[in-house]
């Protein structure tokens, strides 16, 4: 513990600074990941290898050797260029296949945002999250894993509904996920990125129901004293100013 | 993924309080959330027993007896339509009798609700939360 500020000096400042800057998107932010659904499906698919007319015209004819050298005989069969490589156009068709998704579901992106390992300020494992999905009441659990696989992204959220542990897991690009809200950061980041230890007793969160009260009251506080008005739950589009 | 011989916990005020998986019904595997088993019970809620108030409706089955019963909560994950999947921390069930009325009235604690897709609406309007 004593070599600790040796070999990361800049430690404590960066927690400090990160903790500020998410204490002031904290106020501003709120239904940050809501995605707007998607009517027409405008997907960008990449057009077909439209090279079929250049294809159509036969480059050359197939030459047979004939008796007189220098001479050979034109056959009547065509030789045709072989079609470009599909595997040449697309080098990773499953990658771009996913982005493809992901840009269909996503429009604003803030999804991608909120999960994504570039953004200092995303949702890590440890952090109680709250999703809104399209039926039922909204689900809100620490966040124990974060599986990241393209369009497939899902989280584990765990919580105690009478007494009883309840996991879910959820996609985070899914239809029918409406809103993914961020109700409390762990204050220190977890060291761990699969927090299956928190199934145990002894480290069990138990029922975050507290921390979604709070979570909710300051959210009221805030956004009464703004003089916005009170935002309705789930379609908080004015209020996410920040991203 | 209840089976012969699985314990589960009775969360209905039906007067028992463990019982044992005898048999799945209609299934040639494991019983799920919604689906029925036979159950025994193995043991009984105690009149000592805070939560379970009323005398009557405690004693409507004894250690032994033989009564059917809806698995309402698994270990083992259950993935939904959507590609969300819920887990809980134990193995639940709630007894009913062979018409497929529940035996007790009330039902304490979280149901999954795959009921809803099982055709068990009653049980899941008596459960006080459902995920």
């Amino acid at each position: 513990m004593m070599l600790q500020p040796v070999r990361r000096p800049l430690g404590p400042l960066k927690s400090l600074l990160r903790r500020n800057r998410q204490a002031q998107q904290f106020v501003a932010r709120s239904m940050a990941t809501e995605t707007t659904p998607t009517e027409t499906a405008a997907s960008s698919i990449p057009p077909p290898i439209s090279t079929l007319a250049a294809a159509k015209k036969p480059t050359k004819f197939h030459v047979i050797p004939s008796k007189t050298p220098g001479k050979p005989i034109r056959t009547a069969f065509a030789v045709y260029a072989p079609p470009p490589s599909a595997r040449a156009a697309h080098p990773n068709p499953l990658i771009s296949y996913h982005a493809q998704q992901i840009r269909r579901l996503d429009r604003t992106g803030a999804r991608t945002a909120l999960f994504s390992k570039k953004n200092p300020d995303a949702a890590k494992p440890g952090d109680v999250l709250q999703v809104t999905t399209n039926r039922g009441e909204p689900f809100a659990g620490v966040c124990l894993s974060i599986k990241r696989a393209g369009v497939d992204t899902a989280i584990l959220l765990r919580n105690h509904l009478t007494k009883v542990g309840v996991e879910m897991w959820y996609k985070i690009y899914s239809p029918n996920v409406l809103g993914i809200e961020i109700i409390w950061r762990r204050p220190k980041r977890a060291r761990r990125a699969r927090l299956y230890f928190m199934r145990k007793p002894r480290h069990d969160m138990g029922n975050v129901e507290h921390l979604v009260e709070a979570w909710r009251r300051s959210r009221n506080v805030f956004s009464s004293n703004k003089g916005r008005g009170t935002q309705g739950k789930g379609k908080g589009k004015g209020g996410k100013g920040s991203k | 993924m209840i089976q012969l011989k699985t314990m589960l916990n009775c969360i209905d005020n039906s007067g028992a309080a463990i019982v044992e998986c005898a048999l799945v019904v209609g299934r040639k595997r494991h019983a799920s959330i919604g689906d029925r088993i036979v159950a025994i019970v193995q043991k009984q809620r105690g009149a000592s027993d805070a939560g379970m108030g009323s005398a009557s409706a405690a004693n409507k089955v004894k250690r032994g007896d033989i009564r059917h019963a809806i698995v309402v909560r698994t270990r083992k994950q259950v993935q939904r339509p959507d590609g969300s999947v819920v887990k809980f921390d134990d193995n639940a069930c709630v007894l009913i009798s062979k018409a497929g009325d529940p035996i007790g009235t009330r039902v304490n604690g979280v149901v999954g609700a795959e009921l809803r897709r099982k055709k068990w609406s009653k049980i899941l309007s008596m459960a006080p939360a459902h995920a």
